[in-house]
């Protein structure tokens, strides 16, 4: 059930009465809650409700024996046993088979078998994000952030609340936890903003991201010799926009469901293709992943407070595993030492003299911004390769001109540019936008919602892509 | 000091929210009821869904005969072709 579906449709209509309906009682509004969201996972798999349910528990129960254990030592163990079962259960349903078969490919390098075979598990839908989730809550009670919850519900429903399931954005215990302590109020909200920022979502997903990657980047990364040399580069930064129009538009409808039924989701994307440095791109893309990352693994393992090498050794191991986050394949290892790399550079050249001088100059921004954009693309080409060879042959077509005739759709470049629109818009507007609906009142409102609705389907390929972050 | 500006209730009432959100919902269903039919048409095997599905189908042809429908198809056909998409 993905959200631009009519089978989402219905459901978030059906949830929406019954939730504000059970708003003044808020215990039957949490299961009610908590059985819609695990409905809204079955729709997947109905047999990993286990693994969700599981997951609630083992943070619950965690979370207890951090919050009563007087001791350092014994808190310190209970959190290790939680984090340890969180990645457990992540590793064997993501990594097994491919640490076997780096296992498997070292042993027949160095001459011998090993008695060794591939699991072939299914991966789970939203296994990431739920790990993120459990182990959000039991570092944060084991720092004192937050004291443990008592409730089981809410820790459950907490992991497995269905806006933020399956592709975040990741929110914090510490974020949401509290809201669920009492009845949600209406007027906390901008009906306008929130509705402004679904129709967004749907607009980048079912418009922009679709004909992207139906016409253009699918074709091109399914077999780069048959296409030209511009073709391939454009197919780059058609790609770079793909990416986030789909992934920026399924976290504003979630952060937008989420509004409309009373609960406030962090932001996740803040224009990040206007970054300047690769430090600033990570403060602008995935702004949740960056935040998760900075504060559960960069700063335990010593962030930038040992000097130099040790600064360097922790943004490498981040990236690293911030990569291999996304999948068990060398391109998102390749991605994160790309960006890692990429980031001990910028954080050299921000601290260093000639920065303080000229970094703040309009050409030196102009050409941060050309180098961090197109470094960012570059590092797209081996996140959206399926293998390293893939990679290969797409450098081979760009170094070797085949001679082909560009076939790039014309739709492209307007997609593109209206990619690059959503870069450059004042951040402010969809606010303003919605603070003026919300005073026209309701019928501004349907009428306003409906024409950019309709304008969305008129628009629509009829074929359509799957989210990227889906399969993550 | 200017006083804050009140929201009016369409803005503050989830009640009010609402009737927005399905009313919008409603009305891209009467402007491109074909996606709804199909739908229900493809869960129907058992006809648990025969009396939605007659409501869609009545929804359908209400929208046909005042042209609301054809308008949709029209411009969802204009725009793919303009865009080089027709075969799709």
């Amino acid at each position: 059930m993905l959200f631009p579906t009519i089978d989402f449709g219905l459901f978030f209509a059906f949830s929406f009465i019954l939730v504000w309906g059970l708003n003044p009682y808020n215990t039957v509004k949490k299961y009610v809650l908590l059985a819609l969201s695990l409905a809204f996972y079955a729709s997947w798999n109905w047999r990993f409700l286990l693994l969700l349910l599981a997951s609630g528990a083992i943070s619950y129960v965690v979370g207890l024996y951090v919050d009563v254990a007087a001791q350092r030592p014994f808190r310190r163990l209970a959190l290790g046993v939680g984090v340890a079962l969180d990645l457990a259960i992540l590793a064997y349903f993501k990594y097994l088979d491919f640490f076997i078969a780096q296992a498997l490919n070292l042993a027949h390098t160095l001459g011998f078998d090993l008695p060794l075979g591939f699991v072939n598990v299914t991966l789970p839908v939203a296994i990431s994000f739920l790990t993120f989730h459990a182990i959000s809550y039991v570092v944060d009670v084991y720092r004192g952030r937050l004291p443990a919850s008592r409730s089981p519900l809410d820790i459950v429903l907490y992991v497995s609340f269905f806006p933020h399931l399956v592709a975040g954005p990741i929110v914090r215990a510490h974020e949401f936890l509290p809201q669920l302590a009492s009845p949600r109020r209406a007027g906390d909200f901008s009906f306008g903003e929130n509705m402004l920022l679904i129709l967004g979502g749907l607009f980048k997903k079912m418009v922009i991201a679709n004909y992207l990657a139906v016409r253009f980047v699918d074709p091109v990364f399914t077999d780069p010799s048959q296409f030209s040399r511009f073709d391939l580069i454009m197919a780059v930064y058609a790609y770079a926009i793909q990416i986030y129009a789909d992934f920026s538009a399924y976290t504003d409808i979630a952060i937008g469901v989420a509004a409309l039924l009373g609960y406030r989701f962090p932001q996740n994307f803040n224009q990040p293709y206007r970054a300047l440095g690769i430090g600033d791109f990570w403060r602008r893309w995935h702004m949740t992943l960056s935040n998760w990352l900075r504060d559960y693994l960069y700063i335990p393992l010593g962030g930038n407070r040992h000097g130099a090498l040790a600064t360097t050794r922790n943004l490498m191991l981040t990236m690293l595993l911030g990569g291999l986050w996304h999948g068990a394949n060398w391109t998102f290892l390749i991605w994160g030492a790309m960006h890692g790399s990429a980031l001990v550079l910028d954080h050299a050249w921000r601290r260093s003299a000639a920065f303080a001088r000229w970094g703040e100059g309009p050409v030196v921004r102009v050409v941060d911004w050309a180098l961090t954009f197109n470094f960012v693309c570059l590092t797209w080409l081996f996140f959206r390769a399926p293998s390293l060879d893939a990679v290969g042959q797409f450098v081979a077509g760009v170094w070797t001109d085949n001679g082909a005739v560009s076939t790039m759709p014309i739709v492209v470049l307007p997609l593109i540019a209206c990619g690059a629109l959503t870069q450059i818009a004042p951040s402010r507007a969809r606010a303003a936008i919605g603070v003026v609906l919300d005073n026209r009142g309701a019928f501004a409102s349907a009428a306003f919602g409906f024409v950019l609705l309709y304008a969305i389907v008129v628009m629509a390929p009829s074929a359509a892509a799957p989210f990227i972050y889906f399969q993550f | 000091m200017a006083a804050p500006r009140v929201k009016p209730p369409s803005a503050t009432s989830p009640w009010a929210w609402l009737r927005v959100t399905y009313a919008v919902l409603a009305l891209t269903v009467f402007a491109f009821p074909g996606g709804m039919v199909d739908w229900l048409d493809e869960r129907n095997a058992s006809g648990w869904l025969s009396a939605p599905l007659a409501l869609a189908r009545g929804i359908d042809a209400a929208s046909a005969a005042v042209g609301v429908k054809e308008v949709g198809q029209w411009l969802r056909g204009q725009f793919a072709a303009a865009v080089g998409d027709a075969d799709t």
